[in-house]
């Protein structure tokens, strides 16, 4: 019946939709780019290799083990990131210790990174030629591999379920954890009774997070996983070695399965768990002291780890300036000239991410307002749409769009619009829910108030809806430009040589084992990232918004 | 008689519930108006369809003669202050409140004496410049005010504007709000689920549940002649007295309680025979003193319970067959409490008679 009369509605709605053609062309037009753009792609791999192919999977050894170790490398690391992740996020938010905004700053660094960047300082300070295991000590041992790679993840990735786990805490009043003690539970209780389960949506959404990235990670498997073998970097020797696009469909229809299975869980499954509710009216008390030991116990592990990843970050920029890493440890500009002498790969860089960027965050707009502000029908569709593309590894959307898009008459291959295209299509999730989020602060009185005081359709949007879209715009906008100009499984499939962007040289240099100049590439994509990110938190800081990532 | 506000026979149906059913409501000029209710009576959708903010799928609104219907919110000249306020967080003070007049294309020093006399009134001159966000609850409230005052209407509307403000501020504000609407002439409706802003403030009261409205009139004829147990009970305390009509002498009359007869002041013209219900406020009974002869008709008999101290008077939870009393007494002993069995005196010439068939509501 409810069912019933709400399909009604939805009825009535969309009838309504014959009075706003504007709308209703924005709606279409948008529908129609995600199923070209998104859908097509998708089904085109899916749809490529016959049945056989797929069978192969489990018949060729080398295929099903990189499915286990794909889905094995997921696990651990999973695990791993996730503890590091509610670490941090405990240190930050239950402790009174010093240097924590060392560790915020410690956890954030991976995120506005290239994700290869990990790996890569990885090997300079440890490799065969690394300066803590040939310069310190003499020794040498093979870090390629699985350990290497797992510990490569962890600190690349654990700062995304720190973002969310870290989220989750901030809101849990401390209030609650004093009533438990007022009422007689021990510490350990308290921990197990009440601060735990109420962590325990965002750990689960914060290990999801991490999960969907270990397992569709490019950049480290490429630098770090040795001969081990993994769905996505095996996708991508299959292509660019035998240029054979059955195997490679297939090993990524096998990566897109359980990256599909994360995304609805994450989505449909703890994006309802949520306990916490932010009323803004509670005072909470300070947290309650835990025992000495265990608290600098803890500040030393969190500090370790951020050690750790400074001195990846000061290796890469030691690295830039090092004339021959392992031999030569003098100072050099001649890594930094090079990069300007490949001043068009970082051009590319920031002029494809600047327009995807672009299109990402108006498309994003236009979208989450119509999906919160009206009324048209198909909200729900349309929201589904909006976060469709995060459920798809980006070496997979990169392998659709090249098979997808090498025909009349939407021959796109080597072209510099297939790469905006694949950027822009990528990034419209995170521009949309930033967009969301943005537009959910707007109270649905104001544009009411409005309208109230004599505004018509028009101006309140141009004197109210506009203004108040700037800031959510700005951010949705830097993220998906850091996305951007930090991405590499996309576009490694779709660049040519005129179209090459600064991460994939890297990749080329590393693979070549020109540490430097990789080195110093990777330096000046951060720096160029950083730079973007700074200033447009200083501009919204000035409106009084703090820039989240 | 002819209303300045009007509602019609106003249906609104979201889906299969039904917010407001066949609602008529008219408001002379300059009265101030509350529609009072629980939430979810419909009292807001009610108002939306006067400001514009959605249609009614039956029925008709007119303001000043003048029918509304289909006219989008901004044709309708009818300033509505919001609960959350809704300020515009990206304009000051001083842009928030010139707003709608800027809209009108006012010269610019028309619209700079207009809001400078509002900011002036309502006590925010120096803050002209702040943003919404750089100011308190109570100061954005006034923004609020100053922005539907500005626009010079002779309606204003109010959506529960005082729920977000504390106890002490609710109160010295409800008084400055009715002085302002008197001064100014304008006819104000007003939604509240708060009985005593409803009372304190009002010309009329509507009082609504369920999409319906339940009764309309003065503070007095609600709070002393409510039509039925559900007005009665949501505003102010009451006691229900069950009782059965024994007689009737001129305007007088008899009615029977546990066995009991009581005579009560009353032109309510009930049947012998029938059962009735007595709305008996706290204010209309008291409690004996013990030396004290009160006549038999308007005397019951209980046992306190339980008490509650005010300072000014003392709340009585008495016990009195099946049913519990509650009694304010503000003739305090200085030295504490009564406890134990007690008479009660009735005010039987402020006691109300419902019809209903004296049947309690649930039980």
């Amino acid at each position: 019946m409810a069912q019933n009369s709400s399909a009604k509605e939805s009825i009535k709605e969309m009838k309504r939709l014959k009075n706003e053609p504007l709308l209703l062309i924005a709606i279409l037009a948008i529908i129609a780019f995600i199923c070209l753009f998104v859908v097509y792609p998708v089904i085109k791999v899916v749809v490529f290799p016959s049945l056989t192919d797929y069978a192969k999977l489990f018949n060729n050894q080398r295929w099903f083990t990189a499915l286990k170790n794909s889905l094995l490398m997921t696990l651990i690391s999973t695990i791993s990131c996730t503890a590091l992740a509610f670490l941090f996020a405990y240190v930050n938010n239950r402790l009174d210790v010093p240097c924590k905004g060392l560790f915020r700053f410690a956890s954030l660094l991976p995120i506005v990174s290239p994700p290869f960047i990990v790996a890569l300082s990885y090997i300079l300070l440890f490799g065969v030629q690394g300066i803590i295991t040939k310069q310190l000590f003499g020794i040498h041992i093979d870090i390629y591999g699985r350990t290497g790679l797992w510990i490569v993840q962890t600190i690349t990735f654990f700062p995304y379920a720190y973002s969310v786990i870290n989220g989750v805490m901030q809101a849990i009043s401390t209030n609650l954890e004093y009533a438990a003690y007022n009422m007689g539970a021990t510490r350990w209780q308290v921990f197990r009774n009440v601060f735990w389960p109420l962590c325990r949506p965002g750990v689960a959404g914060g290990a999801l997070v991490a999960a969907i990235n270990v397992l569709t990670d490019f950049g480290n498997p490429m630098m770090i996983g040795g001969d081990m073998a993994l769905l996505p970097t095996e996708a991508y020797m299959q292509i660019s070695g035998w240029y054979d696009m059955n195997t490679a469909s297939v090993l990524a229809v096998a990566l897109l399965i359980p990256a599909l299975v994360l995304f609805v869980v994450k989505n449909f499954w703890v994006g309802k768990r949520s306990y916490v509710t932010v009323t803004g009216k509670e005072t909470s008390l300070e947290p309650y002291p835990i025992p000495k030991f265990i608290k600098w116990l803890l500040f030393g592990i969190t500090m370790f780890f951020t050690i750790f990843i400074l001195l990846v970050y000061g290796t890469l920029v030691y690295g830039a300036f090092t004339k021959a890493w392992g031999y030569d440890w003098s100072l050099t500009l001649k890594n930094v000239q090079y990069v300007f002498l490949k001043g068009n790969q970082i051009r590319n860089s920031i002029v494809y991410g600047l327009i995807a960027s672009l299109g990402a965050s108006l498309l994003s707009m236009i979208l989450a307002y119509i999906v919160q502000k009206k009324q048209v029908g198909v909200n729900k569709l349309l929201d589904f749409f909006a976060i469709l593309p995060g459920a798809i590894p980006g070496m997979f959307l990169g392998i659709g769009y090249v098979m997808a898009f090498n025909s009349q008459p939407l021959e796109l291959t080597g072209t510099a619009a297939i790469m905006i295209l694949a950027l822009m299509f990528w990034n419209i999730p995170t521009c949309y829910n930033s967009a969301t989020a943005g537009l959910q602060q707007i109270g649905n009185s104001v544009e009411d108030a409005a309208l109230n005081l004599g505004a018509n359709s028009f101006r309140s949007f141009k004197d109210v809806i506009i203004p108040l879209l700037k800031a959510p715009f700005l951010s949705s906008f830097v993220l998906s430009f850091l996305r951007s100009v930090t991405c590499l499984s996309v576009v490694i499939f779709l660049y040519s040589p005129s179209t090459t962007v600064g991460t994939i040289s890297v990749m080329v240099l590393v693979q070549s084992g020109q540490w430097g100049e990789a080195a110093a590439f990777t330096t000046i994509l951060i720096a160029i990232a950083f730079t973007v990110l700074r200033i447009t938190q200083g501009i919204l800081k000035k409106q009084g918004i703090d820039l989240k990532l | 008689m002819k209303y300045f506000i009007e509602f019609r026979n106003v249906v609104k149906k979201f889906g299969d519930f039904t917010a407001l059913d066949h609602i008529s409501l008219g408001i002379p000029k300059g009265n101030f108006v509350t529609l009072l209710g629980p939430s979810g009576c419909g009292k807001t959708t009610l108002m939306r369809q006067l400001a514009g903010f959605s249609e009614p799928d039956e029925g008709d609104v007119f303001v000043n003669g003048k029918r509304m219907n289909g006219l989008p919110p901004y044709k309708r000249n009818t300033p509505l202050v919001f609960q959350e306020y809704a300020l515009f967080p990206h304009m000051t003070v001083y842009e928030n409140i010139s707003y709608g007049l800027r809209l009108k294309k006012l010269p610019k020093s028309d619209v700079d004496q207009k809001v400078r006399q509002m900011l002036k009134m309502f006590n925010l001159e120096g803050l002209e410049d702040r943003f919404p966000r750089q100011m308190s609850g109570g100061q954005q409230q006034r923004v609020a005010f100053a922005r539907a005052l500005v626009m010079d209407q002779e309606v204003l509307l109010l959506d529960e504007p005082l729920s977000n403000l504390d106890a002490k501020l609710r109160v010295e504000v409800r008084t400055e709000l009715r002085q302002l609407q008197q001064r100014f002439g304008i006819t104000a409706m007003y939604v509240t689920h708060d009985q005593d802003e409803a009372l304190s403030m009002s010309d009329i009261i509507a009082v609504m549940q369920h999409g319906k409205i339940e009764q309309v009139g003065t503070p007095w004829e609600i709070y002393f002649r409510p039509v039925n147990r559900f007005v009665a009970d949501f505003v102010g305390t009451v006691n229900f007295l069950t009782a059965k009509v024994a007689g009737r002498d001129n305007n007088i009359l008899r009615v029977e309680h546990n066995g009991h007869i009581l005579r009560i002041y009353s032109d309510v013209p009930a049947a012998v025979g029938e059962m009735i219900t007595l709305v008996v406020r706290p204010e209309c009974i008291r409690i004996a003193r013990e030396d004290e002869g009160i006549p038999d008709h308007a005397c019951i008999r209980g046992s306190i319970k339980s008490y509650s101290f005010l300072g000014r008077m003392i709340r009585y939870w008495i016990q009195v067959g099946n049913d519990e009393f509650i009694i304010d007494d503000n003739d305090i002993d200085l030295n504490g409490a009564r406890s134990g069995s007690v008479n009660l005196y009735l005010d039987t010439r402020k006691i109300h008679i419902l019809r209903d068939g004296g049947a309690h509501a649930d039980s």
